[in-house]
């Protein structure tokens, strides 16, 4: 019976090894695929040139890649920008100031905006958003616009990843002990006093990871940006002009014109440039972590 | 000025806590609160700087006379009531920032020193005070984290004193550091008294028979008896506290 109950301890052991490693092999292997797709538009065209060009004529073979770039980093600190404040503010309120009461409404909430499918964030960008950016923005500044514009797409990312945001930070802040509360607490401290200077304290490597994880989701979100964004070529010099961002790119354009194998390729390469500055930002951010962490020790 | 407790009462949702407390602490001198786990005596230590505030669903009745003020009634105006009364607890609880900012944390927050300088000397007579200035000079600006534990109480102690206040709880201060540790802290109480009103929680009857002046038992959230301590532990009254102090419950 012994023997029989350490052998499926093992076992279950030896299985969820496993699929830790294929999950982790998943990543690679869908790295290497990116690449080897990726490899035609690649060959005679330098790796800085289609980072760097601004020209996108697929039926001249020219791949610039520079304002699909913009356009995703446009959007994603706009989105960020905006819902960075109003999230930290709302996960101080409910983990430092709330009662339980509120907070026992507010959680739930906060999953079900979460749970929301983004299409319908594209929507109420489209009906909602673009034309009061339309009508009353845009018309203060230029002679006219769309609406469907950088701020609209920022806007609607924005909003959308306020309840991850929040539901991190709180995450984070109940990380911190009680004892550690009621100890500036007991020195004579307002929760004010407390949040800034222990609580925040605490936490900075925990929030700085939080945000990391908003900003990769932020520049993958495809659809809610598509149909709000303008989906026009071109760097945008400001924010109430159209941006393309990679992910609306490739979902717009794969599928269609799969007869040319260049043009798959570039996209192919676009959805390798998406996988590269999500990574080297997580790695960034790593780094930080780490040093932040050697500092609190 | 003594701590006057008159018919405290302590509800948290429907449970009766605290029931019917009455007693006076006196002051510098070492009281202390034994009794079984789960009688109330922390919460009547949290109740005394009104941290059981926030608690989910907590009503206080009664009276608790902190130099004549009553605290129960005083509302929200209670940072100025936690920096008379110090708090040391059982696990030690570093800041996330250096042993010096440990020290000077409370005094920045209550604007204590105009000048710097003031602020240095009060934080390097602290560390004295607690009998860790030999052990720290030279690498006050490192995290506090990484003191021992046994330090790292003494620092807390040390970061309560700074405040200058008159009133210090203490709840099992002793219970988690190694046993030289555990008689450090100890006698740092036995010396501090001299200068301030000690209220000790303690789970081991022994230290309480050590160091303690005045004596409160409590079982089942009421007291049972309280007195001087040479009085309550050589002729104690009641049947309870007899027991107790026997060990036939602990």
């Amino acid at each position: 019976m012994v023997n029989n109950r350490i052998v499926k301890d093992r076992l279950a052991q030896g299985v969820m090894f496993s699929l830790t490693i294929i999950a982790i092999l998943f990543v690679v292997v869908m790295a290497m695929g990116l690449y080897l797709k990726s490899s035609p538009v690649l060959e005679g065209r330098s790796l800085f040139s289609l980072l760097t060009s601004s020209v996108w004529k697929p039926m001249k073979g020219e791949f610039g890649f520079l304002p699909f770039i913009v356009g995703t980093l446009w959007v994603t600190f706009l989105a960020i920008l905006i819902s960075f404040p109003i999230s930290f503010l709302t996960a101080i309120y409910l983990t430092e100031y709330a009662r339980p009461v509120v907070r026992r409404f507010v959680f739930p909430a906060l999953d079900i905006l979460a749970a929301l499918p983004s299409v319908i964030y594209g929507v109420w960008g489209m009906l909602v958003i673009v034309p009061w950016i339309s009508n009353h923005v845009a018309p203060h500044f230029m002679e006219f616009s769309s609406g469907y514009t950088v701020l609209a797409a920022g806007i609607v990312l924005g909003v959308m990843v306020i309840p991850l945001l929040v539901s991190l930070f709180i995450e984070v802040f109940t990380s911190v002990p009680a004892e550690l509360r009621e100890a500036s607490l007991a020195l004579g401290a307002t929760r004010w006093q407390t949040t800034k200077k222990v609580v925040l304290r605490k936490t900075l490597a925990g929030l700085l990871a939080a945000v990391v994880l908003a900003i990769s989701r932020a520049m993958g979100e495809t659809i809610a940006v598509l149909m709000v964004c303008g989906c026009v070529i071109g760097i945008p010099s400001n924010i109430l002009e159209s941006c393309y961002p990679i992910p609306a790119l490739i979902a717009n354009n794969y599928g269609e014109m799969l007869s040319m194998p260049l043009y798959e390729s570039a996209l192919m390469f676009a959805a390798l440039i998406l996988f590269a500055v999500v990574l080297i930002f997580n790695l960034l951010s790593r780094i930080i972590l780490y040093r932040i962490e050697r500092r609190e020790e | 000025m003594a701590i006057e407790i008159q018919d405290l009462n302590v509800y948290i949702k429907d449970a009766h806590i605290l029931k019917n407390l009455s007693v006076t602490i006196p002051e510098k001198q070492i009281t202390c609160i034994i009794g079984p786990s789960g009688c109330g005596k922390s919460t009547l230590l949290r109740t005394l700087n009104r941290l059981i505030d926030s608690t989910d669903g907590v009503r206080l009745e009664g009276k608790v006379l902190v130099d004549g003020t009553d605290i129960i009634s005083s509302g929200p105006e209670i940072t100025e009531l936690r920096r008379k009364i110090g708090l040391v607890s059982q696990r030690p609880c570093p800041l996330p920032m250096s042993i010096f900012d440990n020290v000077a944390y409370g005094c920045r927050i209550n604007k204590m020193y105009k000048r710097h300088r003031d602020l240095e000397n009060a934080v390097h007579e602290n560390l004295r005070a607690v009998g860790l200035w030999d052990e720290v000079r030279g690498r006050v600006r490192t995290p506090a984290a990484r003191l021992s534990i046994g330090q790292q109480q003494r620092l807390c102690l040390a970061r309560s004193l700074a405040v200058e206040p008159q009133y210090i709880l203490a709840d099992e201060a002793t219970s988690a550091l190694d046993p030289i540790s555990s008689k450090t802290v100890e006698d740092l109480f036995v010396s501090l008294k001299n200068n301030y009103t000690i209220i000790m929680v303690t789970h081991t009857l022994r230290q309480a028979l050590r160091i303690a002046d005045n004596v409160v038992f409590m079982y089942l959230g009421e007291i049972i008896e309280s007195g001087p301590a040479q009085q309550v532990f050589k002729n104690p009254k009641q049947e309870l506290t007899q027991k107790y102090l026997s060990g036939a419950f602990s």
